[in-house]
């Protein structure tokens, strides 16, 4: 679904953002880029959603040679991928019903199509019945899940999420998590740049991490910091239950109760959860 | 596509920069206003000096022996800057001096005496006035032509007016049409900073760049339009007005024009308010990363 051959990227000014990267991703996985501000992961979001493009190398994205592609086919590529900022960039004057719309509107697609797909992704996201508000009557955690929406109302093959919890608080980013994690059981790949140490803990997906623009680590069902051989050693799948009873550092501080929450439903996404917001209920419906 | 939606963008835009958009408007109006009555005042001069330039015309006279005068007058009449050739024989050119000098019994007796000293000639129109030197010069060089004469010195004034109006036609078009083009590239630019988030997200979920694009082309070419039209409209109208008060004015003076011309130029001004606008936003939009794929 997405790989990176040998790609570096060097910004003007010659600053490497990336270093001779390979990366391959196949279809319905869950990848979290980690690493610390400033190791690359932003940018490999910006190369596979084709706002960069490589310095050096080869990148396929959805099956297209998207290092290659020329500038008026990159909407064509879009198309295929959704798009999740740490700061939803919604429209301020669009209610949630017509952010998401926007969406399928810009791209052409008759009204029908929105009538027909926004109630359904909005219900999947747990916000059917806010579609008549704007984004500044709901909290941030409501608002970027109509962002997730949008990105994922055309049914895009590829979701690429650049911190969507960021400025989240961790009751709220364990509600968006679940939500990513029920989008990428409908099959759709999910990427997703974090420095959110509790949700890849618990999530237990692939891990890739970065520093100075290198891979350092690429690990399967990895979790956030790497550890010592022993720690690392192979888990079985239930393993993120257990998750909490082994020693964290303390420096990272995590809030042992959220990272219990996010095992839980990772490991059944539609449990209810505590500590959200009231959509719940309608998220809970719809499982 | 969905047209309509370019539509409502594209008025919506207009509605949002209200006082922008109205001054952009008036910039191409008052641009195109001014080569709209410029063009009127050309088309009047043009018409007078056209009149006054009718008799303007260049004479040859031929040698009295010289005889085959059909062939010359085919090939004068053959020369791209020549309109019309008239032949006048030894007998006709005659009767024309008994006329013209009636007034002057002491040349009109020596030409009764000596009728033979009357030359035939040709008398040649110009298709365009400043063409008569070309003439004169290639008539020189026919074989059978004795002396050619025009009215030269007036002729060359006419010209030199003429061409005086039209270089200071083109120099205002000129001017008045890149800032109108600039103003309407400034209403543009506004547009598409007032819309950036808007523009960002379309660009982020896969709108084709002729979707993006296209309202503000749009936005561009109605300002441009309503320009062009109030000028077409206002100027029409103020020139209607001035020629049923110039009633009195001298009759060797016509300032009555063709409707024809004006709604020629009426429409080619209104399609070059169209440019206008579409040119504006054109440079806009390449000059805008908000827009760029």
């Amino acid at each position: 679904m997405i790989r990176l051959e040998s790609v570096t990227k060097v910004y003007d000014g010659g600053v490497v953002a990336l270093e001779d990267i390979e990366i391959d991703i196949t279809k319905g996985e869950f990848v979290f880029l980690v690493g610390p501000s400033g190791s690359g992961k932003s940018t490999m979001i910006r190369l596979i959603m084709r706002d960069e493009r490589p310095t050096k190398g080869d990148l396929w994205v959805a099956g297209k040679h998207a290092s290659q592609l020329p500038v008026w086919k990159v909407p064509h590529l879009r198309r295929s991928i959704g798009t999740v900022f740490q700061d939803f960039k919604l429209l301020p004057n669009k209610t949630v019903y017509e952010n998401v719309a926007f969406a399928l509107e810009v791209t052409g697609r008759p009204r029908n199509v929105s009538r027909k797909q926004v109630p359904q992704v909005l219900k999947l996201v747990g916000l059917s019945a806010k579609a008549d508000k704007y984004p500044r009557q709901l909290a941030g955690g409501e608002q970027q899940r109509v962002s997730i929406a949008r990105a994922f109302v055309n049914r895009p093959l590829i979701l690429l999420a650049d911190e969507p919890t960021g400025n989240l608080d961790p009751g709220t980013s364990v509600g968006i998590m679940r939500i990513f994690d029920r989008i990428n059981r409908t099959g759709t790949t999910v990427v997703m740049a974090t420095h959110d140490h509790a949700i890849v803990d618990a999530m237990r997906r692939r891990v890739v991490q970065l520093d100075r623009g290198r891979v350092v680590r690429d690990e399967s069902r990895g979790i956030y910091e790497q550890r010592t051989a022993e720690s690392a050693a192979p888990r079985g799948a239930g393993a993120g239950a257990a998750e909490t009873e082994e020693s964290e550092p303390q420096a990272e501080s995590v809030d042992k109760d959220d990272t219990a929450t996010v095992a839980a439903t990772s490991a059944v996404p539609a449990a209810p959860e505590h500590g959200d917001d009231g959509d719940d209920e309608a998220a809970a419906e719809e499982a | 596509m969905r047209f309509n939606y370019v539509f409502v963008e594209a008025f919506n835009n207009i509605r949002r920069n209200a006082l922008v958009v109205l001054g952009a408007v008036l910039a191409v109006f008052i641009s195109l206003f001014l080569v709209f009555g410029t063009l009127i005042v050309g088309e009047i001069v043009r018409i007078n000096t056209l009149r006054w330039s009718e008799d303007v015309r260049v004479i040859a006279f031929l040698r009295d022996d010289f005889r085959q005068v059909e062939a010359l007058q085919a090939t004068v009449e053959d020369w791209a800057e020549v309109d019309k050739v008239v032949y006048m024989s030894k007998p006709e050119a005659y009767q024309e001096a008994l006329e013209l000098l009636k007034d002057r019994p002491t040349a009109l007796r020596q030409i009764e005496k000596e009728p033979q000293l009357v030359p035939a000639s040709i008398r040649i129109s110009p298709v365009e006035l400043d063409r008569y030197q070309t003439i004169e010069q290639r008539l020189r060089n026919l074989q059978g032509v004795d002396e050619v004469v025009s009215a030269g010195s007036a002729v060359d004034q006419i010209i030199a007016i003429r061409n005086g109006l039209r270089a200071f036609f083109w120099v205002l078009a000129t001017a008045l049409g890149i800032a109108a083009v600039a103003l309407v590239a400034n209403t543009i630019h506004m547009a598409i900073y007032a819309r950036r988030e808007e523009l960002e997200i379309m660009k982020l979920v896969g709108a084709s760049s002729w979707f993006v694009r296209t309202p503000f082309l749009l936005e561009g070419m109605l300002e441009g339009l309503t320009g062009a039209g109030l000028a077409v409209g206002i100027g029409a109208s103020l020139y209607r007005l001035a020629v049923d008060n110039l009633a009195g004015l001298p009759s060797f003076i016509e300032v009555a024009i063709g409707d024809d011309f004006l709604v020629q130029w009426g429409v080619l001004i209104l399609i070059f308010g169209l440019a206008v606008g579409l040119v504006g936003s054109a440079l806009s939009l390449s000059f805008h990363r908000y827009v760029r794929a």
